[in-house]
C-alpha cells in the first residue's frame, strides 16, 4: 500500500532505531573501499575530453590528425564517431508554445557549442601521460557567438537563440483563491526580492569510472553514479538493446545529485566500444567544476499579505530560474521550486509564476534540495520581516501559520500525515537558550529561525517503484539484494538494518549487494529523498513475505497456529520452544517453501502534470524542520562567524540515529555553505571558480557543530513510520543565515552568497535605517 | 629543450614495507603510489593540495601526496590510512573511533583526514574541539559536517592518554 | 593529474641547481617544497620543461643570529621558521607570519625561499619582508648578490631573479627593544591566500608613537610599503589611529573571486588600523 503509515513501536524496535555504527564504515576507516576510480585492469587504457574553452561558438573546424600522432594515442573520437550522439529528455507539463517538448544535447558537440567546458573530442591513450599533450594536439576553431548570462535576457524577444525552439525552456503556473482581493483587505504587506548562485556539488570525489566488455559482450561500467538506471541511455547512445549494458555503481564518494545525470558514463562506454579494451576515465577537479551540472541560481521576487496579527492571507511570487546551456532536470526543478514556494503555511490565496530560460552558463540540474530549498530563502525571509514588521514572535509568527494535517497546498495537494512544525520551533528555541553576547567592540550578535518543508520521493505521476531481493543462506545468514546505489548517506546499511529488524538475523550477518543494474533488482534513483521510502519499503515487504513463508512452514510442520510463532534472534519461538532458523529453512525446502522474496514497493500514484497546476498531488509526502542560527558580525570587516546552529526535523521514525545526524549535520553545513561561501562564478559565460582554491566549501574552522534535535512522530510513509531526511536539512540554513544577520545588523542580505562586502552594505542599510 | 620524461627509479618504505618503482621524475607521490604500488587508499580529490584527500604521512609529517613529486621522497617512510591497521589488519584505536562516532560517510575524504588526525596524536598534545577544527581546517568533507569527526578525534586523543 | 610530462634533475647543491638552471635555458624551474609549483602544474597554469628539485639540498637549512639580522636559509620550511626560537624571540611577526601560510601540511613542506620566489601578491611571506625591511642573498652558483625585498617582489607571480638565479638566504634585521608588531589578515576562509594583509611594527615613547613600518598584501601587484600612512600615525596613541588613518591612497587592487577592489580598498584601511593597534599593545605590553 503505498500510502500506509507503518507506525512502529519503539519498544517493539530491535535493531531499527538502534544507533549502530555502520556496516560499510569498516572498509572506510581501513582504506580498503573500492571507488570507482580505484579499478585497474590489465591493458587498461585512460581517456579524456576536450572540452570547449569558449561559452558560446560555431565549431568551424576539428582536427585530430595531430592529436592521434602523439606517441600511446589509440583513438581520437569526435561526435560523428557516436552512433547515436544525440540524446533527449522530457519537458514535461509544457505546450509547444511554451518551450521544446524534447530538449536535447550531443555527447560530442560538433557544429555548435553553448558553454564552456562543453565536450568536443574524446582522446585515449594507453596511458595518463600521453592524455594532456594529446588534448592539446586536438586542433579546434571557434566562430564565437553572443554570450546570454542572464535568463532575463535570454527571454527578451530579439535575444540570440540558444536552441532553435528558443530561449525558454519551461514554465509552471499555480493559482488559488482570489490574490488580488486579498492583498487588497492585507494589513500589511512585506516585499522582497532574493537571488541564489550558481552551486557545485564539491563532493570530495570527481567523476571516476571505469568501463570493460564481458564474456558475454555486455558493456560493464563501474561509475560513481546515484543512477544504475542511465545503462538504458548508454545502449542508446551505442544503439544496442538495453540488456547489453550493465551499470556498476561501487559505493559512491558523495553524489548530492551531481551524480544523478551522466557523467563519465557515455564516454566510457564510447571508448570501451571503439578499442574493445577496458578504459578508465577520471574527471579532474577542474572539469568538475567547469562542466558538471550545478544548482539553480534563482530569481525570485516575493509579495506577502497578511493581517496584523500575523495571519498569511496570499503570496503572489514569481521565480526565474537560469537553466544553463542544456534542459537536463531544470523543468522539474523549477516544479519543485513552484510547489515548495510558499513553505510549511497554510495559505489560501496564492499567484506562482515560474519560468526558466536557456542561458550560456553550465547547465544547472539536480541538488540536494531540487529547487525546494532556494525558494526557503524567499519565503522565510518573508515570514521574517513579517514578523519584524508587526514586531511580532517569529516563532508564534510561524506557528500560527503552520500546515497541519489535511491542510491542502496552493498546487492542492493535501497533507496526509501529521506535522510536528511548531514542535520543531519549540525545540530549537528551548535548547539554544539565551542570545550570547558579542565577544567585542564593533561586533554584533543575530539570532533567527528558519523553518521549511521539502518532499521526500519522486513526483507521483512517474510511477515510481522499487524492488528488494532477501534470500536465507541455508546456514541462517541472510543476503539483500537491491539495486539502490549507496552514496554515502548509509543506503545499503538502512537495508540491513530493516532486514535484521523484521527476520531477526545480526548485522554481521547480512550481505547488501547493492548498486548493480544487472544482477539486483531495480530500485531506481538514489535521488529526491527517496531510497528510504521506496528500497526500504521494498525490503520490508521482502521481509515481511520471507518471515511469513518461514512462518508458514514452521507452523505446518508444527501444527502451532501461525499468529503464535514470531522470529527472534534465537530462531523461530512458538508455544512448543524455539525452532532454530537453519531447522525452518530446511523444513521449507522439505515443503516446497522458497527461502527468498521479492519485495516490489509502488509509490503513490497521481496524473501527470500540465503547466497550469491545479488540484494535483504532486509528491508522496513532506519532512518538516527548523534551525536557529546564532551568528556574530565584525561591523568593520563584514565577516561573520557561525557561533551556534540548531537544526531540528521530524523523522518520523529513525532507522539509525547516528545516521540522521549525519545527514542533518552534513546537510546544514552544505546550507551554510551556500548561505556565505560557495559561489560558481560566472563572468560573460566563462567560469573563473575551476579549482578548489576558488571554489569555496565550509572547512572545519568555518562551521560550529550542528546541534540536531531528531523529533519522531512516528508518522511517514517509510518504513517502520521514517519519513525522509537526506534533503530537507539544507534549505533551512539560507534563511536562518541570512535573518540573522538582519538580525545583527538591522538590514537583510537577499543575494547568495552573503560574502564579507554584501554584509558591510547590510551593515550600512541598517545603521541608515536605524535613528 | 622540450619536455623529456625522466625516469627515476625511487624507493619508498610504504607502510612499513620498501617498495622499488621506477617511474618519470614527473610522477607525484599520489600517482605513483596508486598506479605505481597499488596503494589505493590515498585519493584524488583536487591535485592543488586544498582538498586533504590525498594526505599521507612522510616520514612522520603530513603531505598532500598530489603535490609532492615521489622523487622527491626517495628513502622516506610512507604511512597511508590501511598502514594504521595492525599486524593482524585490526584497525586502530583511532580508526575505531571513526568507525564508532560514524564519522565517514561517502568515506571518501577518510583515508587523509585519518592522516590528519594521526599527526596530531602523535605529537602527544591534548587539543579542544577547537584547536582539533584549526589542525583539520586543510582536510575537506562535504557529507559530514566534520562533527563526527571532530567526536572520533577528541576520544580517540582521550584514549591515547 | 594528466600533467604533460617533464624532466626532473635532482640537485645536489644550490651551484647544481643553478647549473641546471642555465642548461634548461629559462624552460626549468626550481622545485623545492613544491606547494605552489606543483599545484600550479596541476591546474595547467604552468608549462615547465623540467624541475630542478632542491629537496635534498643541505645547505640553506635554518637560522642564525648574526650582527643585528635573523640569517635564514631559503630552504627553511614554514613550520620551522615558525617555531624557531630565535624567530619567535627576534622577530615574532615573522614567526605569526609563516605560522598562517596555507595548512600544517603546506607549512610541514613549504619553503620560505619557495614562497619569496613564488611572489604571490597576497602571500603573508613575502608581506612579511618587505614590512620588515630584509634583504635577499641570490646566487647564481658562482657569485652572490644582495637584493631588497622591496625590490625583489615586482609584480604578480613576477621577482627580480634572473634565469639562473635562486635564492640562497634571508637577512631579517632584528629590531630593538621597544617594538611591538602587529599581524592581520582577512581571508574567506581559514588557511586561503588573505583577500588583504597587513603587518605593522611601531617604537612607542611614552605612549605615542615615534617610529613605525605598515606593509599591505592583496592591494596591488606587489605588497606594499605604506610611507605616508606610517608618517601619519607619528606621534599618535593606539586610540588615536582610528582618527588619524584616513582613506589609504596608491594602492592598485584587483577585482576577482574572493572580493571587488572597492572591499579590498575598504579593508586596506581596517586592517592597517587594526595592526598598528596590535603592534601598540604589544610595544606597550614589551615596555
Amino acid at each position: 500500500m503505498s500510502d500506509e503509515i507503518r507506525t512502529s513501536k519503539l519498544d517493539e524496535l530491535r535493531v531499527v532505531h538502534q544507533p549502530l555504527a555502520r556496516h560499510d564504515a569498516a572498509e572506510k576507516i581501513a582504506g580498503s573501499t573500492r571507488f570507482a576510480g580505484d579499478l585497474a585492469y590489465a591493458g587498461m587504457l585512460h581517456a579524456r575530453l576536450v572540452r570547449s574553452v569558449v561559452p558560446s561558438a560555431r565549431l568551424t573546424r576539428r582536427d585530430v590528425t595531430r592529436a592521434a600522432l602523439v606517441p600511446g594515442v589509440v583513438a581520437v573520437l569526435l561526435g560523428e564517431d557516436v552512433p547515436h550522439n544525440e540524446i533527449s529528455v522530457d519537458v514535461p507539463g509544457q505546450t509547444i508554445a511554451v518551450g521544446a517538448l524534447k530538449a536535447r544535447m550531443q555527447i560530442l558537440a560538433t557544429e555548435r557549442v553553448r558553454f564552456h567546458g562543453e565536450p568536443i573530442a574524446l582522446v585515449i591513450a594507453e596511458h595518463e601521460d600521453a592524455l594532456a599533450e594529446a588534448c592539446e594536439a586536438v586542433e579546434v576553431e571557434y566562430d564565437e557567438l553572443p554570450v546570454i548570462s542572464e535568463p532575463a535576457d535570454a527571454l527578451a524577444e530579439d535575444a540570440f537563440k540558444i536552441h532553435e525552439g528558443g530561449n525558454l525552456l519551461a514554465e509552471w503556473r499555480i493559482d488559488r483563491g482570489d490574490v488580488d482581493a486579498a492583498f487588497a483587505s492585507a494589513d500589511v504587506v512585506i516585499e522582497g526580492a532574493y537571488t541564489t548562485q550558481f552551486v557545485d556539488h564539491a563532493y570530495l570525489e570527481p567523476e571516476a569510472g571505469v568501463g570493460w566488455y564481458d564474456d558475454d559482450g555486455v558493456m560493464n561500467l563501474r561509475v560513481a553514479t546515484q543512477v544504475v538506471e542511465h545503462y538504458r541511455d548508454v545502449a542508446k547512445i551505442l544503439g544496442v538493446p538495453d540488456s547489453k549494458v550493465r551499470v556498476i555503481a561501487p559505493y559512491v564518494g558523495g553524489g548530492f545529485g551531481g551524480k544523478e545525470d551522466m557523467t563519465v558514463e557515455p564516454y566510457l562506454a564510447l571508448a570501451v566500444a571503439h578499442t574493445r579494451r577496458p578504459v578508465r576515465m577520471q574527471w579532474t577537479r577542474n572539469e568538475s567544476l567547469l562542466a558538471r551540472a550545478k544548482r539553480h541560481r534563482n530569481h525570485m521576487t516575493y509579495r506577502t499579505a497578511a493581517t496584523n496579527d500575523g495571519t498569511i492571507l496570499a503570496q503572489d511570487i514569481e521565480i526565474v530560474s537560469d537553466a544553463g546551456a542544456y534542459a537536463y532536470l531544470s523543468a522539474l526543478v523549477l516544479l519543485y521550486s513552484s510547489v515548495h514556494a510558499c513553505g510549511p503555511y497554510r495559505l489560501d490565496h496564492a499567484r506562482i509564476r515560474a519560468t526558466t530560460a536557456y542561458t550560456n552558463n553550465p547547465p544547472t540540474s539536480a541538488f540536494r534540495g531540487f529547487g525546494g530549498m532556494q525558494v526557503v530563502l524567499g519565503y522565510e525571509s518573508q515570514i521574517d520581516e513579517l514578523a519584524r514588521r508587526l514586531r511580532l514572535d517569529p516563532g508564534e509568527v510561524r506557528k500560527r501559520n503552520a500546515l497541519r494535517r489535511g491542510d491542502r497546498l496552493p498546487v492542492g495537494q493535501e497533507i496526509i500525515t501529521e506535522v510536528q512544525l511548531a514542535e520543531t520551533i519549540d525545540a530549537v528555541r528551548e535548547r539554544a537558550g539565551e542570545k550570547p553576547a558579542p565577544s567585542g567592540p564593533r561586533k554584533a550578535v543575530g539570532r533567527a529561525i528558519a523553518s521549511n518543508m521539502q518532499s521526500y520521493g519522486r513526483l507521483v505521476w512517474l510511477n515510481d517503484s522499487a524492488a528488494a531481493w532477501i534470500g536465507f543462506q541455508m546456514d541462517g545468514s541472510l543476503t539483500v539484494r537491491c539495486g539502490v546505489p549507496d552514496i554515502g548517506g548509509g543506503q545499503a546499511s538502512s537495508l540491513a538494518q530493516i532486514a535484521s529488524e523484521i527476520l531477526a538475523v545480526d548485522m554481521d550477518r547480512i550481505t547488501v549487494h547493492f548498486g548493480d543494474s544487472a544482477l539486483n533488482p531495480l530500485a531506481g534513483t538514489t535521488t529526491a529523498t527517496r531510497q528510504l521510502l521506496m528500497s526500504g519499503n521494498a525490503t520490508y515487504e521482502a521481509a515481511v513475505m520471507l518471515r511469513d513463508q518461514l512462518l508458514g512452514a514452521v507452523a505446518a510442520s508444527t501444527r502451532d497456529p501461525v499468529e503464535s510463532l514470531a522470529m527472534t534472534p534465537e530462531g523461530i519461538a512458538g508455544p512448543g520452544g524455539i525452532t532454530a532458523v537453519t531447522a525452518a529453512l530446511q523444513i521449507c525446502r522439505r515443503g516446497n517453501v522458497p527461502v527468498e522474496a521479492l519485495g516490489t514497493f509502488f509509490g503513490p500514484k497521481g496524473k501527470e502534470v500540465t503547466r497550469d497546476l491545479d488540484g494535483e498531488r504532486l509528491f508522496p509526502d513532506f519532512t518538516f524542520g527548523t534551525h536557529l542560527a546564532d551568528v556574530e558580525v565584525d561591523l568593520d570587516t563584514g565577516e561573520v562567524k557561525v557561533l551556534r546552529y540548531l537544526a531540528a526535523h521530524d523523522v518520523g521514525r529513525a532507522i539509525n540515529p547516528l545516521s540522521v545526524e549525519g545527514q542533518i549535520a552534513g546537510a546544514a553545513v552544505q546550507g551554510i555553505g551556500q548561505a556565505l561561501l560557495e559561489e560558481i562564478v560566472m563572468q560573460d559565460g566563462v567560469n573563473l571558480t575551476g579549482g578548489f582554491f576558488q571554489y569555496l566549501i565550509p572547512t572545519a574552522m568555518d562551521v560550529p557543530d550542528i546541534e540536531a534535535i531528531v523529533l519522531e512522530s512516528g508518522e511517514g510513509l517509510g518504513p517502520f513510520g521514517a519519513r525522509g531526511i537526506g534533503e530537507p536539512p539544507i534549505g533551512p540554513p539560507l534563511a536562518a543565515i541570512s535573518s540573522a544577520i538582519a538580525d545583527a545588523v538591522g538590514a537583510r542580505p537577499t543575494t547568495l552568497p552573503i560574502t564579507p562586502e554584501r554584509v558591510l552594505e547590510c551593515v550600512e542599510r541598517g545603521a541608515r535605517s536605524t535613528p | 629543450m622540450s619536455a623529456e620524461r625522466t625516469d627515476v627509479s625511487t624507493t619508498l618504505v610504504v607502510n612499513g614495507r620498501p617498495v622499488t618503482r621506477s617511474a618519470g621524475g614527473h610522477v607525484t607521490l599520489l600517482r605513483w603510489l596508486r598506479d605505481e604500488a597499488d596503494v589505493l587508499d590515498p585519493k584524488y580529490g583536487c591535485g592543488e593540495g586544498v582538498c586533504g584527500a590525498c594526505t599521507v604521512l612522510v616520514d612522520g609529517e603530513p603531505a598532500s601526496a598530489c603535490i609532492v613529486l615521489a622523487a622527491q621522497c626517495e628513502g622516506s617512510a610512507i604511512t597511508t590510512a590501511a598502514g594504521l591497521l595492525d599486524d593482524d589488519g585490526e584497525p586502530s584505536p583511532l580508526q575505531r573511533a571513526f568507525h564508532q562516532h560514524h564519522a565517514a560517510q561517502c568515506g571518501f575524504c577518510t583515508p587523509g583526514m585519518l592522516m590528519c588526525a594521526q599527526a596530531m596524536l602523535a605529537d602527544g598534545t591534548t587539543r579542544s574541539r577547537d584547536e582539533i577544527r584549526e589542525e583539520l581546517h586543510g582536510n575537506l568533507c562535504r557529507c559530514t559536517g566534520y562533527q563526527h569527526i571532530v567526536d572520533a578525534i577528541e576520544d580517540a586523543q582521550g584514549a591515547a592518554r | 593529474m594528466f600533467v604533460k610530462p617533464f624532466g626532473y634533475v635532482r640537485a645536489a647543491s644550490l651551484a647544481e641547481a643553478a647549473d641546471g638552471l642555465r642548461e634548461a635555458g629559462g624552460g626549468a624551474r626550481v622545485l623545492a617544497g613544491g606547494q605552489s609549483l606543483l599545484p600550479m602544474m596541476n591546474l595547467g597554469l604552468l608549462d615547465l620543461d623540467a624541475v630542478i628539485d632542491v629537496s635534498h639540498v643541505d645547505e640553506a637549512r635554518g637560522v642564525i643570529e648574526d650582527e643585528g639580522y635573523l640569517r635564514i636559509g631559503a630552504l627553511t620550511r614554514h613550520r620551522e621558521v615558525h617555531a624557531d626560537p630565535l624567530v619567535t624571540s627576534r622577530q615574532p611577526l615573522l614567526a605569526s607570519a609563516a605560522g598562517r601560510v596555507g595548512s600544517s601540511r603546506i607549512r610541514a613542506r613549504g619553503t620560505l625561499g619557495g614562497s619569496l620566489a613564488h611572489s604571490d601578491p597576497a602571500a603573508e611571506l613575502p608581506l612579511a619582508m618587505i614590512a620588515l625591511g630584509a634583504t635577499y642573498e641570490v646566487t647564481d652558483g658562482a657569485a652572490t648578490r644582495t637584493v631588497r625585498a622591496d625590490e625583489f617582489h615586482v609584480s604578480y607571480f613576477t621577482t627580480d631573479l634572473a634565469a639562473d638565479e635562486l635564492l640562497a638566504e634571508v637577512r631579517v634585521p632584528t629590531l630593538g627593544p621597544g617594538w611591538g608588531w602587529g599581524f592581520q589578515e582577512v581571508s574567506r576562509r581559514p588557511g586561503d591566500f588573505a583577500i588583504v594583509a597587513a603587518a605593522a611594527l611601531v617604537r612607542l615613547a611614552d605612549g605615542e608613537i615615534v617610529e613605525s613600518r605598515l606593509a599591505l598584501g592583496g592591494v596591488s601587484e606587489r605588497p606594499l610599503r605604506l610611507g605616508a600612512v606610517e608618517s601619519s600615525v607619528t606621534g599618535a596613541r593606539a586610540t588615536q589611529l582610528e582618527e588619524r588613518i584616513g582613506p589609504i591612497e596608491g594602492l592598485d587592487p584587483v577585482t576577482d573571486t574572493s572580493a571587488t577592489a572597492g572591499h579590498r580598498r575598504h579593508l586596506a584601511r581596517v586592517l592597517s588600523v587594526r595592526a598598528l593597534s596590535d603592534a601598540c599593545r604589544r610595544a606597550q605590553e614589551a615596555a
